[in-house]
């Protein structure tokens, strides 16, 4: 193989895990905050045509999505309802696990993203996903199950590319 | 009350008394200054007003009035002791000291101050009743049925003209925001439904027993006939007596099918119902009906079906439901049972959706173990399930209370009755056609003529 044909091959592949590492992010990032989101209703008055107040006085409610710490909630509450009934999912182990979930995605997700010690950070986002099929598998979600598998074969690809690493904060 | 006056019943009015009536009629409404659906209260925001009759519906429409800022209260009428002493407590506990009347004549002769009154006693003694108050110079909101005779629905018409008085009739959904919405924005300004084909309306009520009274509260014989009840147990149900009220289609039925005229924007041309006393032994009235319209739009010819069970509670509540090629639109006053829904070729939404008109329906979360390929379809010429929208307006007060606001604005000179009494008499003929299908087991064909009182 000559040199070029190797430096062709290299940038595809630096090319590729750079495309991982951001789908990976990005994924990671957006799904934290959405635990940081919740909706409001608010009343307003019914606008005309013409943008004025309808001429009945009606008002309507109108939901809005806004995020807060408050609003904070790792998984949704039937789920959670699901994994208390789990003897193998003690409270003492998920409560923890809830209170660092969305933190742990974020910050995964920006290392990824930025390149922050990659391969460390590639791994510990395929353990948290290994441990959400953990739980996935015990209420058997198997179509959830299925979903986090693609996730963590996309980190196992990541992660035989990290040789290829460039535009990256840390070497590693 | 005045005693014996709904006795002087017009259903058999003779040919000669009739044309006496109608040109005496004809001649006081041409005479007659023009009727103004603005009026003047004598003085600033606080109007004076007597409530007669503390039946169920008056106490509705006393807790509404409550809470409406100016309205005084400086009387109240109804024959039984009872619910007058419960008005009276009520009122007081409420910071109104009320006198308190058997007639509503003695009222009007002794309450000098009083600017509109509330009418909301048996069906029988609103045209009575509401032609006096007009006649003394009072504004008037009465309760539906104008009347239990098309004479006495006609008459409250005409004297609301000779007088120039303020008659709004009680159909209260016309002033509620949500169904001035369905109405004004999503049938008129964007034509939601397309061509509307269909309607169907219902009000299905399981059996309930007849009401009853406090022994001790019972009124001599004597005070009963004076005010046309046979009995106690008469005056407590009069709405199923024929004498007194109109029954299911009346009661119910009335507010549901002004509703299909008012959305639909014109009187039926035909109608065909049955109807009987099927299961109550004890009432004169029918009590379940099933009615069918037919109504003439520029568009083409559109059909309703109404129906009004006593005798069950099935069939997914009450409700006003229009059906047209783009959508259909269930209105019905609780906001649970309203709901739109778009057919699948209908142009888009958006645009509506956008400006609040209508919101998306969440999709109900599917359960993992749903084994369904997600066609629900057990036949292939069924059509798909629709999306389903609902109405996002809000109606943050008690159904009767932007009604009772709408009379007060407009005694106040601010603004037009929604429903003053020649709209409602085309609304509350429609009722009394279904109740002649009913008792003819015919076609009855109407007139544009027979809405016009």
């Amino acid at each position: 193989m000559s040199d070029s044909q190797i430096q062709t091959r290299d940038s595809g592949s630096m090319l590729a895990l750079l495309l991982l590492r951001a789908w990976l992010g990005v994924r990671a990032v957006v799904t934290g905050l959405e635990k940081f989101s919740d909706t409001r209703t608010l009343q307003v008055p019914l606008l005309d045509a013409a943008g004025k107040p309808d001429s009945s006085g009606a008002v309507v409610e109108v939901t809005q999505k806004f995020y807060s710490l408050h609003s904070y909630h790792a998984i949704p509450d039937s789920m959670k309802e699901k994994f208390s009934q789990e003897p193998l999912l003690p409270a003492f182990m998920t409560a923890p696990y809830y209170a660092v979930l969305g933190w742990a995605l974020i910050a995964l997700g920006l290392a990824v993203l930025v390149g922050l010690w990659t391969r460390a950070s590639l791994f510990l986002m395929g353990l948290l996903y290994v441990s959400l099929t953990f739980g996935l598998i015990l209420i058997k979600q198997d179509g959830g199950v299925s979903w986090l598998a693609i996730h963590v074969a996309l980190i196992a690809v990541a992660l035989s590319l990290t040789k290829h690493n460039r535009f990256a904060l840390t070497r590693s | 009350m005045s005693s014996r006056e709904p006795e002087v019943k017009t259903d058999g009015l003779g040919r000669r008394r009739f044309l006496k009536t109608a040109t005496a009629a004809g001649l006081s409404i041409a005479l007659a200054p023009l009727h103004s659906a603005y009026a003047q209260a004598d003085s600033g925001d606080s109007i004076n007003i007597a409530l007669v009759g503390l039946g169920a519906q008056g106490r509705v429409l006393m807790d509404a009035m409550l809470k409406i800022p100016g309205v005084r209260f400086v009387a109240i009428c109804d024959i039984w002791p009872y619910a007058r002493t419960y008005g009276q407590r009520y009122l007081k506990k409420n910071g109104f000291e009320v006198r308190a009347y058997e007639s509503h004549k003695e009222m009007l002769e002794k309450e000098k101050d009083l600017q509109a009154v509330v009418v909301a006693c048996p069906d029988f003694w609103h045209a009575p009743i509401t032609n006096d108050c007009l006649r003394a110079g009072h504004h008037v909101y009465c309760e539906k049925m104008m009347s239990n005779t098309i004479e006495g629905a006609r008459s409250m018409v005409q004297t609301m003209r000779e007088t120039g008085k303020l008659l709004q009739i009680g159909h209260q959904r016309r002033s509620n925001p949500r169904y001035l919405v369905a109405r004004n924005r999503l049938l008129g300004e964007a034509r939601l439904l397309g061509r509307i084909t269909a309607a169907n309306a219902q009000w299905n009520r399981a059996v309930s027993a007849d009401l009853g009274w406090p022994n001790h509260t019972a009124m001599p014989k004597e005070l009963l006939e004076k005010y046309g009840y046979s009995d106690m147990h008469q005056f407590r149900n009069w709405r199923w007596f024929k004498k007194c009220g109109g029954g299911p289609l009346s009661d119910l039925g009335a507010h549901q099918i002004d509703i299909l005229n008012w959305f639909l924007d014109v009187s039926p041309s035909t109608v065909i119902a049955s109807g009987g006393r099927d299961y109550y032994s004890g009432h004169e009235w029918l009590d379940n009906a099933m009615v069918i319209y037919e109504y003439k739009l520029p568009e083409g010819t559109a059909r309703a079906f109404y129906q009004v069970q006593t005798t069950t509670s099935a069939g997914g509540g009450y409700y006003e439901q229009f059906m047209g090629t783009e959508g259909t639109l269930r209105m019905s006053e609780n906001p649970k049972y309203t709901q739109i829904n778009r057919e699948a070729a209908a142009p888009p939404w958006d645009q509506w959706i956008s400006r609040h008109l209508l919101a998306a329906q969440k999709a109900p979360a599917k359960s993992d173990d749903d084994s369904s390929s997600g066609n629900d379809k057990v036949d292939a010429r069924e059509t798909a399930e629709l999306a389903a929208y609902y109405l996002p307006v809000i109606l943050s007060k008690l159904i009767h209370q932007p009604h009772l606001e709408n009379f007060f604005n407009a005694v106040r000179g601010r603004g037009t009755l929604n429903c003053p009494a020649d709209e409602a008499f085309k609304s509350e003929m429609a009722v009394f056609k279904a109740i002649e299908a009913v008792e003819t087991r015919s076609l009855v064909t109407c007139k544009s003529s027979d809405f016009i009182a």
